[in-house]
């Protein structure tokens, strides 16, 4: 009799994709009205966008750490971290292997694909600021996606643009459906004698999405979907969290657009590595981590919270 | 003045556009406002192509070719669809998760008043109305995908009430549900219907169900209406056609020559009671289920002898046949089964646990074993732990501690077939073997979702089964869902030829009348361990919930399970 199960190993639940995802919470990024909370993570994600800066990449990371541990999804930014971070590795690593710019060689006559190479310490260092420019990027976003509800954003995209919305919406409810589908498949192949290859579960899984989006096409139809009509226009009073909020977001990208208009976090890494982390940047630095803490800030933004 | 109907059919027909033969064929119907209807029949007869008549789904969203009319709420659904439709009437499918279109409850039911183009005030008023009514005010900042099948199926039929339609349509919304979670439903149906007037026309597979429910039944054959009948009337009428959509108590009832047919359990123990056989009012309270056969109560039926009511009609105790267990009874409390000596177990757990790293403890120590050879029914509320255990058996998931035990190869049938339906065509999944075994012969080229539920189930198990063997174990989970009653007995009679082959088969259900129908043993899980493990009659004739229908219209008299084994017990009772 052979004998199974004798390894004691952890359990594991209902596998879920470990990749960022909105849970309703009653943090104020939370509470404000999704226009706002997506204006906060956005400028964050300008920010980055604008500049190389190590110093001010680094309080955007600092910032976005700083707001999801106090909305408490400091979980889901340390996913988006990880997602990142191959990807930050790869554009470090792939910089200094394409471009050969810089004075200061670290290895000469290196060779690929039969072309000589030499790898400067200002290519390693543009590399590196790159990637920190894009998991910082990520970050920013990993952000919107814990705390931005899609249901409110959509509804508001509804209005402008109805069914690329409403596909959206789709497309979002049905990635965790799909992603319990393949897991399913997945388990089905293990209980045959001769479980399949992936490209066959992969297909059955195609199979399967294709089915479910013919199923869901029909519920839509149901719902008068074909009637066409556009969700009506909601006059919601602003509040407090909503008010604090796009003043956060209004803060960070009028400091971000300023600044650099005004030749602030300047970086210069070819032919020698020159950053400015003067007076200015060190201001803007405080702007964005302030800016990143004020829908936080105050008595009457924890406790209306609490009540909500 | 009579109201008009709210549906009326005069010689509606429909084909498919990949149909050989019509899906519908000359249905002549008049469904009067604020009716609880049910639609009947067996799989294929038609009963979901009508429902999505109902909603203009057919022909407007699946082609086809139309003939006739069809009328809903004075509406041609041959001239408009499902969107201007949708107004009157709302719809419910068959599985929660893909009806269910934004990622919040809210949202959700918001969705169809905001197609309508409504204000945002009464859109967020009737949000709130339809979820009060319905009693799911909780779920309202929920996200769809942490609700349960039941959870998320009320919200479905929320989302279509939410703009108070007059017709809602509902194809088999229960049959991806728990048996209280399928109750909850439909008597939340019935509330609806009696207190706002919503008319119901309701497909289900589970006529025991929804019959004390309805007022009206629709049979369907062939896509032509065969029955259209109060409930009585229509059980007299499946009677009469071999009872295959016959209650359990009805077919009691004709069995033993008792008239009138009874429409629920109460009904048949008014019957019963009317007849001399059980205790009337003054006769002294039925016992409370205790999990054991009932005390004698003179001059009824409880007194009979519980021995020899066996599942397959044989002789005997239970527990002697093929596995090696006396009979121990839940009725004694929650010791497992005691087992004599005796062969090897195929498979078998021993003290197994199972705790996830950031959850609770699903199995606690569970010690179960399968004998070669045993039919063994694994039952027990949702989450108590079945399909874990069967997942351990296969070797799917591991024990966090204890051990799992196999004497060879185990195959398991997960609950959903169609996961195991991977390729183009049905005979690259099976062989033409399998497709023998799955009574699919000649089937080969067609693609597996194109085939029925049944013929699915079927194909799967075979795929499960992979024409390997010997099989030391098969375990098959909730194989009955969605399941019409002559493909439940194919699969009993498939069971039986497993078992004969050697394999113990392990299946888990929430289905008593099947697990009577084929186990000789029942094993009760509760909370991650076993509660209960015994013998059919002794396990289920007492229960409250796991119970047949037959067993409670007895009051667990005689240990009779399914209808000719009441039919049996009464008619002795009659012949003394």
């Amino acid at each position: 009799m052979s004998r199974g199960g004798a390894t004691v190993g952890s359990a594991r639940g209902p596998a879920g994709v470990p990749i960022p995802a909105y849970r309703p919470g009653s943090s104020p990024l939370h509470a404000a009205r999704a226009g706002a909370t997506a204006a906060f993570c956005l400028a964050l994600a300008l920010t980055a966008m604008l500049y190389s800066d190590p110093l001010v990449l680094g309080a955007v990371v600092a910032a976005v750490a700083l707001a999801g541990v106090a909305a408490g999804v400091g979980a889901e930014i340390r996913r988006a971290a990880l997602i990142a971070l191959p990807l930050v590795v790869l554009v470090a690593v792939i910089n200094p292997l394409v471009y050969r710019g810089g004075d200061t060689v670290l290895v000469r006559g290196f060779e690929i694909l039969g072309r000589p190479l030499d790898i400067t310490l200002e290519a390693l260092v543009a590399g590196a600021l790159a990637g920190l420019r894009v998991g910082a990027i990520v970050m920013a976003f990993g952000l919107f996606t814990a705390c931005v509800d899609p249901d409110e954003l959509l509804r508001m995209f509804r209005r402008v643009s109805y069914r690329s919305a409403l596909t959206g919406a789709l497309a979002t409810r049905l990635v965790p459906v799909l992603a319990r589908d393949a897991l399913r498949i997945g388990d089905a192949g293990r209980c045959r004698p001769r479980p399949p290859g992936r490209l066959a579960v992969a297909r059955a899984t195609l199979a399967g999405a294709l089915d479910r989006a013919v199923d869901v096409a029909a519920a839509l139809e149901v719902r008068g979907y074909s009637a066409g009509g556009r969700p009506a226009r909601r006059h919601r009073p602003w509040s407090r969290h909503d008010l604090r909020v796009a003043g956060a977001a209004a803060a960070i990208a009028v400091a971000a657009v300023a600044f650099a208009a005004a030749g602030a976090g300047a970086v210069e890494t070819y032919p020698r590595i020159e950053v400015a982390a003067g007076p200015p940047e060190l201001a803007l630095c405080a702007v964005l981590l302030v800016a990143a803490a004020l829908p936080f800030a105050g008595r009457a933004a924890r406790l209306g919270v609490a009540r909500a | 003045m009579r109201d008009a109907p709210i549906v009326s059919a005069r010689g509606f027909g429909y084909r498919y556009a990949t149909g050989s033969a019509p899906a519908l064929a000359g249905i002549d119907l008049d469904l009067a406002p604020g009716s609880f209807t049910l639609l009947a029949g067996e799989s294929g007869s038609g009963k979901s192509t009508l429902l999505r008549a109902l909603c203009g789904l057919v022909p407007h969203f699946h082609g086809g070719a139309a003939e006739g009319e069809l009328e809903v709420a004075g509406l041609s659904v041959r001239d408009h669809g499902p969107g201007e439709l949708a107004a009157a009437c709302g719809t419910v499918f068959q599985d929660p998760e893909t009806q269910v279109v934004m990622g919040g409850v809210r949202a959700e039911l918001a969705l169809a008043l905001e197609h309508q183009g409504a204000a945002p005030g009464a859109v967020a008023r009737a949000v709130e109305e339809v979820a009060l009514a319905l009693g799911i005010a909780q779920l309202l900042d929920r996200r769809t995908e942490t609700l349960s099948g039941g959870e998320l199926q009320r919200v479905a039929i929320a989302a279509a009430l939410v703009h108070r339609p007059a017709l809602l349509v509902l194809d088999e919304p229960t049959s991806q549900l728990d048996p209280v979670a399928g109750d909850e439903l439909i008597w939340l149906l019935r509330r609806l219907n009696e207190e706002w007037g919503t008319a119901i026309a309701i497909a289900e597979h589970r006529i025991d169900r929804c019959l004390p429910a309805a007022d009206r039944v629709v049979a369907l054959e062939g896509g032509a209406v065969a029955c259209d009948a109060a409930p009585a009337d229509f059980l007299g009428w499946a009677v009469d056609r071999g009872g295959a959509l016959a209650t359990p108590v009805a077919r009691m009832f004709a069995l033993a020559g008792l008239r009138p047919l009874p429409t629920s359990v109460k009904a048949a123990r008014d019957g019963l009671r009317a007849a001399g056989l059980l205790p009337g009012a003054d006769g002294g309270d039925l016992p409370a289920a205790t999990g054991a056969p009932a005390g004698p109560v003179a001059g009824s039926v409880r007194d009979m002898d519980v021995s020899h009511h066996r599942p397959d009609g044989d002789a005997g105790s239970a527990g002697d046949a093929g596995s090696a267990g006396d009979a121990g009874s839940a009725g004694r409390g929650a010791r497992p089964w005691r087992r004599r000596r005796g062969p090897e177990p195929a498979v078998a757990a021993r003290g197994a646990w199972l705790e996830i790293a950031d959850g609770p403890a699903i199995l606690r120590g569970v010690e179960f074993a399968a004998a070669p050879g045993e039919r063994i029914a694994l039952m027990g509320r949702n989450g108590a732990g079945k399909s874990t255990l069967l997942r351990l058996l296969k070797g799917l998931a591991e024990p966090t501690r204890g051990r799992v035990e196999r004497a060879g190869e185990v195959a398991l049938l997960l609950q959903n077939p169609g996961d195991f339906l991977i390729h183009e065509h049905a005979v690259q999944e099976a062989g033409e073997e399998g497709l023998a075994a799955a009574g699919l012969a000649g089937r080969g080229a067609a693609n597996p979702r194109d085939l029925s539920g049944g013929e699915r189930q079927r194909l799967a198990l075979e795929v499960a089964l992979g024409g390997g063997g010997p099989w030391a174990a098969v375990c098959l989970d909730e194989p009955t869902r969605g399941m019409d009653r002559a493909h439940k007995d194919a699969l009993v009679a498939r069971i039986g030829a497993l078992a004969a082959a050697g394999a113990a088969v392990v299946v888990a259900t929430h289905d008593t009348e099947f697990a009577a129908a084929f186990a000789e043993r029942i094993v009760l899980l509760g909370d991650g361990v076993a509660i209960g493990d015994g013998p059919p009659a002794e396990v289920l004739a007492g229960g409250w919930h796991f119970s047949t229908e037959v067993a409670r219209a007895l009051g667990g008299a005689g240990g009779a399970l399914l209808a000719e084994q009441g039919a049996e017990t009464i008619g002795r009772e009659l012949v003394r």
